[in-house]
């Protein structure tokens, strides 16, 4: 990643609160970059995806280099390098919710937001067109007792029929 | 009908169990109590070696046996819990997460307090926020109220218990992807050995445990040993002379999901069978059993021969498959077994690290072949071969007969064989990924070949009827010898 990449991003520092939370997080670890995953976390909830100026940032205040921070970045799922959607719709695939009819779930959503699946490289292909949502499948959600489940950013709802999918995007 | 005896999720729907108060009305943090006021920590390390505790998380590895592998002269050393619930079809972790924090804690603090542990991490799943709030909620309180921190009750024991959280991916479920996700890193798992006991986290001696694990821990102190044995079966193992006791003590937090009518958590004595396990849920939702997957995705299937089968560490063992994390899938007589398959094959491609060269291009090569199968451009040969099976002698062997080549299936055998072999018990990888991909995609095909053959010649997925689509055990040489174990007390 060039340096000329970097610059044309706006430059990222974590506020206040982020700030506190990170000091506290550094103390915990008998090195510092032990908390690259919590820090990664907090400054994608601050910064909506992680930019390279993120990486840059992260690397600064855990004393590692860039790329070890993007080596971090592209391995885990959960961390978005491209924009996303206000809210993240991942829903659960895997076999017990597949046996629980999650397929028609997922048509309902596909059809209701009119947008495809967004695949890790292309996030884009899942949002929509107003940037409100972005659907994206995920491997088990470890709720296989209440399948079919989605998440809806942090939230998890259960038992889903096409019904509740509606109640659930609507009072959003 | 089989009862279930709740002692982990006992007190789990009491309302704000998750407070420090409503615990403790609940004989919360006595046993930790009990622990430090009556045992020094050699006592409690024995106490669970004698229960024959075994680790919930997949391997079903003696506790005790773990533990006394750990250095005690190097300090420090570090307790990981294994919150990183990923195992499609385990989902008990996430309600003692959830509802029941502090009993997490205690056992934590009793593990530390017995192996002489300063600092615990709880690797926990990034996709269980409430869980994590909760359980940092949980710790919280515990420090305000003196059971963590500096100088506990008076004790002089120093405990810290730090919550963090994992970002999406399943290996990191693996001990060792564990502790390289834990240093921040990506979570590949490490070669073994050194064993995490001698080198973890920081290249210290480390305890990883998972969370039900620990939460036995209060009340195999509390309720002292000898109730804790009477409870699962313990078998004999004859594998040495004269034979030595198999415990499979205790509860389980059996995880059933699928096709029954109350999927749910069932805490039940180890060792009862599939079938019954199945009445305890509610029963079927459809007519017949056509496959069980009896421990998380992992493990290999279950045919409706093998309803019999007792569901503990053992018995799974010898019947060539495993009790993994709990997670007992069922499926009925409509489900298609290539099409359940091509979604956990799905599932092991994406989550492969990338590390070993057999598992990176292995697992994707395996979903497509399965692929290729369900979308009916599965390859058949227009030549036969002698078949070999059990022949006139009574002995494996040539049958005289001929049969088709399917090309397709004895590609996904070999290619499955050489990421981990299901044969031989070896794998070609660093971790027991490779094996956790092979077992589904072998034994899938072994136990459902006529389904498998079905596709390929039909060129779509057929359902076949449960008595067709099954190869019984004797005609499949892998399976053809059931091993079932016998009690101890019986010898």
């Amino acid at each position: 990643m060039s340096d000329e990449l970097i610059q044309i991003e706006t430059p990222f520092a974590f506020n206040e609160e982020n700030q506190r939370e990170f000091n506290a997080l550094i103390g915990r670890y008998p090195v510092k970059e032990a908390a690259m995953l919590p820090t990664l976390h907090l400054a994608q909830r601050q910064a909506g995806y992680i930019t390279p100026a993120v990486m840059k940032y992260v690397a600064e205040q855990l004393e590692v280099s860039v790329m070890k921070v993007k080596d971090v970045v592209t391995f885990y799922p959960m961390f978005f390098e491209e924009p996303v959607g206000e809210y993240v719709i991942r829903i659960c695939h895997t076999l017990p919710c597949a046996l629980r009819d999650c397929k028609i779930v997922l048509d309902h959503l596909k059809a209701k937001l009119d947008t495809d699946v967004a695949s890790e490289t292309n996030l884009a292909k899942g949002t929509t067109a107003d940037g409100k949502f972005t659907l994206m499948k995920v491997e088990c959600l470890a709720s296989c007792d209440v399948a079919p489940v989605i998440m809806v950013n942090d939230d998890l709802h259960k038992n889903l029929t096409p019904e509740k999918v509606d109640e659930i995007i609507d009072n959003l | 009908m089989i009862e279930e005896r709740r002692i982990l999720y006992e007190h789990l729907d009491v309302p704000d169990i998750n407070t420090f108060d409503v615990f403790r009305q609940y004989d919360g943090y006595t046993r930790f109590e009990k622990a430090i006021t009556e045992y020094q920590p050699d006592d409690i390390a024995k106490m669970v070696m004698d229960s024959g505790l075994k680790g919930r998380g997949g391997a079903g590895f003696s506790t005790g046996l773990k533990w006394s592998f750990v250095p005690r002269d190097i300090k420090p050393c570090y307790l990981c819990c294994n919150a990183d619930e990923s195992e499609p079809g385990t989902f008990s972790n996430r309600y003692v997460l959830e509802k029941n924090p502090h009993l997490l804690i205690e056992g934590i603090l009793i593990c530390c307090y017995a192996m002489g542990i300063e600092t615990t991490y709880v690797y926990i799943r990034g996709e269980f926020t409430l869980g994590k709030q909760m359980l940092d909620a949980a710790i919280k309180e515990a420090y305000e109220q003196g059971y963590l921190g500096k100088d506990i009750r008076g004790t002089g024991l120093n405990i810290d218990i730090y919550s963090h959280p994992g970002a999406g991916a399943y290996i990191c479920g693996e001990e060792t992807g564990l502790i390289e996700s834990l240093e921040g890193k990506r979570g590949q798992p490490r070669n073994k050995p050194p064993f995490p006991a001698v080198e973890g986290v920081f290249g210290k001696p480390t305890v990883v445990q998972n969370v039900e694990t620990l939460c036995n821990l209060p009340f195999i102190v509390g309720n002292g040993v000898e109730w804790y044995t009477q409870m699962g079966p313990t078998y004999a193992d004859t594998r040495s002379d004269p034979p030595t006791p198999d415990p499979n003590t205790g509860t389980k937090l059996y995880c059933i999901s699928g096709d029954v009518n109350e999927p749910g958590v069932y805490e039940l004595d180890l060792g009862l069978t599939c079938s019954e396990l199945i009445e305890v849920a509610g029963g079927l939702r459809g007519e017949e059993v056509k496959a069980v997957i009896p421990g998380g995705s992992s493990a290999p299937i279950l045919t409706h021969y093998e309803l019999d089968t007792r569901l503990d560490f053992t018995s799974l063992t010898l019947a060539k498959s495993m009790l993994g994390s709990g997670g007992i899938i069922v499926m009925n007589e409509t489900r298609n077994i290539v099409d359940c398959l091509l979604n956990i094959m799905k599932f092991y491609a994406h989550e492969s690290c990338g590390q070993c060269t057999p598992c990176r291009w292995g697992t994707p090569w395996v979903r497509d072949i399965v692929q290729r199968i369900a979308d009916g451009n599965g390859r058949k040969s227009t030549m036969t071969r002698p078949k070999f099976g059990v022949a006139e002698n009574g002995r494996w062997g040539d049958t005289g007969e001929t049969e088709d080549i399917y090309e397709d299936l004895d590609l996904l055998e070999s290619v499955a064989n050489n990421i981990a072999n299901v044969d031989t018990m070896t794998w070609n990888t660093i971790c027991v990924f490779g094996i956790a991909v092979s077992w589904p995609a072998v034994s899938y095909m072994r136990k459902f070949r006529p389904e498998f053959e079905a596709a390929i010649r039909e060129g779509k997925l057929v359902t076949l009827p449960v008595a067709e689509a099954t190869v019984p055990p004797e005609e499949n040489y892998a399976y053809q010898q059931r091993f079932v174990p016998k009690e101890f007390a019986d010898l």
